[in-house]
């Protein structure tokens, strides 16, 4: 019987050296030299480790504050701060459709003040502070904290995510145009190269994408059309590549097909490193070896027999550390019927733990290379994800693409296929479509469910009286500057942003602004009007 | 004779598309008709969208807890206005203890994650089948 990965690559019963004789396995020298296969560095994890985090935010700023703060007590590395879904869509938290939502599956942030709060006594130039936000805004908070903190921005580490062409199709739709998602993101890079060296402005999240049910190569070659993307838009911008390539991260998902995910990692680091050396032409070795973060798979978790998740992160955790990943977080046991809870948080970064600090896995780099099958599979997906992102590339004009639903088209089947193999059993999905259990057995680890998180309806008046308390004036005066700007198309909108901020503009009100110049609604719902009049009529 | 006309829409700012998306292959594959509704649903939206195009069941799929807020909201509006379609909810968030709740506030039916494929297109294709009879 034929027996296929995930992906789809046929696999035999057993491989051996006739298998890489004759591919590239040949040319895959040590780890931390090019192509970066075998990992980034030479050295072993247990000499500095990846960054163990866990994603944090819920309620009032000052609420994840404690919780960052708690984390970081835990022996957490990094924080990755997640916005509750007005936040992530670009309301405010006073818009009418975000009051059920505020707060409840992240944290609310809108202005100045809150990003002070957030990061109140976080060591902001010793720990990495990444997010999950809409990039400008995630950015343009985190640098006025540090301002204000004293902290010089150019100390800062961390990241933003950028995802300028699935955004609106697959998770957080920000309802902006295709030219104005990817201004945006190039302004970020292009104000970090700058201002933010240590920075990584630029984190490609395949994560997200691959959440839709995508295999390892979908995920990772829509990933790379998106980098290669804007890889082109700074290199037309002027900013010479070795200023911003080594400040270039990848977020990607790990899926419970073991050898496929780290072969797909192996493949992902040495792509990267021939296209940037080979295709930009990137002379510093940094540019090369992409820094790879990553995320195991929330889809893959189940709401039957939760302990079962538990279970899952540890294996694709495992998964990750073997491929040498520089950062790490675990889907929470819970997530699949509620915002992760404390405890799950808790549960995810103590299975780092045991893996980093009881197994002795990470002793040395790379410790699958030279596997025969392992070796195989980093071949094959290195084949097939390149062949995919020829594939789309020869379709023409992303935006076109973006517009025409092409993108979107690939995620929805992607949703229908996976559903089906689930169904039909294709997919072994334990607790799920085999070895079930009755309802009145699965109980442990179930009353979690039942405690919810009730949205701060306190916060919706604290920023309506917020607004009432402004200068109206200054604000509108930022605000005009910001929309004249955006219509010259060619000036970077982070300063103006910056100084918006400044002037107590939100991030409902800037979003709008910048939907008006590039001729979309201001509020993509209809409900509510910009607060400066006379724009874009 | 028509086909059984089923809304699949999500409420306010959940983004969690997948589920309906699933939901809404396995009802056509099960013969009905599915009008998609999407994301950004308010509860008179969806009313709107329900009675113009004459559905015989409306399905929310729920990911966020935003459902605890919109659902009696929804209920209510549909009483006010005379409007007469059961409602059926579904979705990973939703728990034993919460079904109790909505079928109080008279949701026709509710599927938590664990509801079987064949269960989901058999409740409402039968109370579609129900609700299309009385409208005549």
């Amino acid at each position: 019987m034929e027996r296929f990965s995930r992906s789809g690559i046929p696999v035999k019963d057993f491989y051996d050296c006739k298998d890489i004789g004759q591919t590239r396995a040949r040319d895959v020298s040590k780890p931390g030299e090019f192509p970066f296969t075998r990992g980034r560095r030479a050295q072993a994890q247990s000499m500095g480790g990846w960054i163990q985090r866990e994603l944090s935010g819920e309620g009032e700023p000052s609420r994840s504050n404690e919780q960052i703060k708690y984390l970081l007590g835990k022996g957490q590395m990094g924080i990755d701060i997640i916005g509750d879904s007005p936040t992530m869509a670009m309301l405010d938290p006073d818009h009418p459709l975000a009051a059920n939502a505020v707060g409840t599956q992240g944290v609310s942030l809108c202005c100045k003040d809150d990003y002070l709060k957030l990061f109140k006594d976080i060591p902001l130039d010793s720990i990495s502070i990444s997010s999950s936000l809409p990039s400008i805004f995630g950015l343009t908070g985190l640098f006025l904290a540090a301002r204000e903190a004293g902290i010089p921005p150019a100390k800062l580490r961390g990241s933003v995510i950028q995802a300028p062409f699935y955004s609106e199709d697959c998770g957080y739709a920000m309802h902006m145009p295709f030219d104005l998602r990817v201004k945006l993101a190039a302004d970020v890079m292009e104000f970090c190269a700058v201002e933010m060296p240590k920075f990584h402005s630029f984190v490609e999240d395949t994560y997200f994408i691959s959440e839709s049910g995508l295999t390892a190569v979908e995920e990772m070659a829509l990933g790379f059309v998106e980098i290669r993307y804007l890889v082109r838009e700074m290199i037309r911008r002027g900013v010479p590549v070795d200023f911003f390539a080594p400040r270039i991260a990848i977020l990607l998902n790990c899926s419970m097909d073991f050898f496929e995910e780290i072969a797909k990692i192996r493949a992902t680091r040495r792509l990267f490193a021939r296209m940037m050396k080979e295709e930009f032409s990137a002379r510093d070795p940094r540019s090369w070896s992409v820094v790879i973060t990553s995320h195991t798979s929330g889809l893959t978790l189940t709401a039957q027999q939760p302990f079962n998740n538990i279970i899952r992160g540890t294996v694709q955790a495992l998964a990750l550390v073997l491929a040498g990943v520089q950062a790490l977080e675990i889907s929470a046991f819970d997530e699949a019927y509620r915002t992760p809870s404390g405890e799950s948080h808790l549960v995810g970064l103590r299975t780092q733990q045991v893996i980093e600090l009881e197994t002795g896995v990470t002793r040395v780099v790379d410790p699958l290379g030279g596997s025969y099958y392992v070796e195989y599979l980093t071949d094959e997906m290195e084949k097939q994800i390149w062949q995919m992102i020829q594939d789309i590339e020869s379709k023409g004009d992303p935006a076109a693409l973006s517009d025409k639903g092409y993108f979107r088209s690939i995620f929805n089947k992607a949703i229908e296929r996976y559903a089906r193999q689930v169904d039909e059993g294709a997919v072994k999905v334990v607790g799920v479509n085999i070895h079930q259990l009755p309802p009145e057995e699965d109980m442990l680890l179930k009353d979690v469910a039942e405690q919810k998180i009730s949205p701060c309806r306190e916060r919706i008046k604290k920023i309506m009286a917020y607004k009432e308390s402004r200068d109206v004036g200054k604000v509108e005066r930022a605000l005009r500057e910001l929309y004249n700007l955006s219509l010259s198309r060619n000036q970077n909108l982070v300063p103006a942003v910056l100084e918006a901020t400044e002037a107590g503009a939100t991030t409902g009100e800037m979003a709008g602004i910048l939907r008006l110049a590039f001729g979309y609604p201001y509020d993509p719902h209809g409900l509510i009007k910009p607060v400066v009049e006379g724009i874009g009529q | 004779m028509r086909k059984i006309r089923v809304l699949i829409g999500i409420f306010g700012l959940d983004q969690h598309e997948v589920g309906a998306l699933s939901v809404a292959r396995m009802l056509i594959d099960g013969g009905m008709e599915v009008i998609y509704a999407g994301r950004f649903n308010t509860p008179s939206k969806l009313m709107r969208i329900a009675v113009q195009e004459d559905v015989d069941v409306i399905g929310v799929s729920c990911h966020s807890w935003e459902y605890i807020d919109y659902t009696p909201e929804l209920m209510e509006l549909m009483k006010k206005e005379g409007v007469d379609i059961p409602v059926v909810l579904g979705g990973s968030v939703i728990t034993p203890a919460d079904e109790l709740v909505l079928k109080n506030l008279g949701i026709a039916a509710v599927f938590g994650p664990g509801a079987a494929r064949e269960d989901i297109i058999a409740t409402i294709s039968e109370l579609g089948a129900r609700n299309k009879n009385t409208a005549g």
